[in-house]
């Protein structure tokens, strides 16, 4: 999407393909503040310090169908590790806008860690118990009545409504602490930010988690773009900066009686699911920001 | 001692975080009554998991992102705070020092990376030189410089650094080259705190004790 609206706007870009590693060599220096460099993918070659805007959305490149079947030190897969390490550290230092560094990507790897900082920024979040004393969970539901469950990593990272068969196995805990929250009636919002700009996404859902309404019997996703309060765009700006993402999709929760609560950030948004569904022109913005337009 | 704690109650919400553990011995560690945490973690307890791998690597992760949430509570000083990229500090590779100290103002090793290198491990912990070479180690504490014959315009290089990065307690190495003996070489959130003697123990003390900030 993000390639379809640079070539609407008429502006040369680069495409590296991470399955053709085989065809692609790169270097770079630092001297002082100076980083330059060269990228060659097949037969062109770029200067590094001319890239205005990076966007990364990698995989694993160990995991490469390419290299599935290498062994575990042949030459080539060393190869295609050497070659993103190469590109992954030339991203954290380059002057181009990158969407994004690595580093703030980080925050999203404990979720309580980035509620603080949320939290740090204005805005409400929900109560939230990490324990491994079922008492102390019981006690917490009997405070809040509906309570869910979730990773405190980003891993596994579903949330569920803690439920009357789920206490019969609450013990297991002891092991190791889950992080429960209280259950915030309302409705979701996602804000994408990037840089100065808002796109603000009413979501209905009939489950808990809207991400995964296909996985559930019944389960229901309608969306539709929606205009934010001033105030409340310009904390979503202010948080997106604070956490260091030039491209961030906040999950906001917005409750019967208009408390706003934000519930995570996400530094890998997968806009195009929004775009897809609502044609808020986000890969447009996206283009236009990498560009250096806006 | 901290592995085997026996309750783990961290809570956060919209008017604050707080932290209290119950050991296996009895005691209680409580965020509302700590003042001052030196914190020297490099890794997650996880001995005492038992569980298939991949469960175990689960629980690994979900016990990581636990301590980098409920490290973060404490109200005094925290040397060092934990981050998703380290849990005494984050951990920098060398390139990124390279630029970090540019921008503080410490005259710096330059650096070069190709698809061709072989992956230089050191590196990954912010070494830009190899292992044996002899560095000379500067450790920063809460705003405060602790080393040898430093300089005043290094020392202030030193600080920069630390402030730039967030770590109020920093290691910075220094070689000797282009720029003479006092050449950045790389820095580390966990330097060895035996370098510093008994300056850097007083050093640590009074950053430890200081008032407690409202959190």
């Amino acid at each position: 999407m993000v390639r379809g609206e640079l070539d609407k706007l008429g502006l040369p870009y680069a495409i590296f393909n991470q399955r053709e590693f085989d065809h692609a060599h790169m270097s770079f220096e630092i001297s002082g503040k100076r980083v330059t460099g060269q990228l060659r993918i097949r037969s062109n070659t770029y200067n590094l310090e001319d890239f205005v805007g990076v966007y990364t959305r990698l995989m694993d490149d160990q995991l490469l169908p390419e290299i599935r079947h290498e062994p575990p030190d042949s030459q080539r897969r060393r190869y295609c590790r050497a070659l993103h390490d190469t590109l992954i550290r030339w991203c954290e230092v380059a002057r181009a806008r990158v969407v994004n560094r690595a580093e703030p990507m980080g925050s999203n790897y404990s979720k309580p860690y980035q509620l603080q900082l949320i939290r740090d920024q204005g805005f409400a979040v929900p109560e939230t118990l990490i324990t491994n004393d079922p008492d102390l969970v019981r006690e917490f539901l009997g405070k809040h009545g509906r309570i869910v469950y979730k990773s405190i990593s980003s891993v596994r990272s579903i949330v569920q409504v803690l439920k009357d068969d789920d206490l019969e196995r609450l013990d297991r805990i002891r092991w190791c602490p889950v992080q429960f929250q209280r259950y915030v009636e309302g409705n979701n919002v996602r804000v994408h930010t990037l840089g100065k700009k808002t796109f603000a996404t009413a979501i209905f859902t009939s489950v808990t988690d809207y991400r995964y309404a296909s996985r559930v019997e019944g389960g229901t996703v309608e969306m539709k773009p929606m205009t934010l309060p001033t105030e409340l765009a310009e904390r979503c700006v202010r948080l997106g900066e604070a956490l260091k993402l030039d491209f961030a999709g906040i999950d906001l929760k917005i409750t019967p009686d208009n408390k706003v609560f934000c519930l995570e950030v996400n530094p890998s948004p997968a806009f195009s699911f929004y775009e897809a569904n609502t044609g808020q022109p986000i890969a447009r913005a996206l283009a236009r920001y990498l560009a250096g337009l806006d | 001692m901290l592995a085997y704690s026996l309750r783990w109650e961290h809570r956060l919400g919209t008017e604050g975080a707080s932290i209290e553990i119950t050991l296996a011995d009895g005691r209680v560690i409580r965020s509302d009554s700590t003042y001052g945490v030196l914190n020297r973690l490099q890794t997650i307890p996880s001995a005492h998991l038992r569980a298939s791998p991949t469960d175990r690597d689960y629980a690994v992760q979900e016990l990581f992102a636990f301590f980098v949430s409920w490290l973060n509570v404490f109200p005094g000083a925290v040397l060092n705070p934990p981050t998703p990229q380290g849990l005494s500090g984050q951990w920098r590779h060398a390139s990124e020092w390279v630029v970090l100290a540019a921008r503080a103002g410490l005259p710096s090793l330059p650096y070069r990376q190709t698809s061709h290198d072989k992956i230089d491990t050191s590196r990954l912990i912010g070494r830009l030189v190899p292992r044996d070479t002899p560095v000379q180690t500067v450790i920063v504490v809460g705003g405060h410089v602790v080393g040898s014959n430093v300089s005043p315009e290094i020392a202030e290089g030193c600080k920069r650094l630390a402030e730039i990065v967030n770590t109020p307690l920093l290691g910075v190495e220094f070689t000797s080259g282009l720029a003479g003996h006092w050449t950045f070489a790389g820095a580390t959130p966990l330097p060895d705190l035996t370098l510093g003697g008994q300056a850097l123990l007083d050093v640590l003390a009074r950053v430890l004790k200081a008032e407690k900030e409202v959190k």
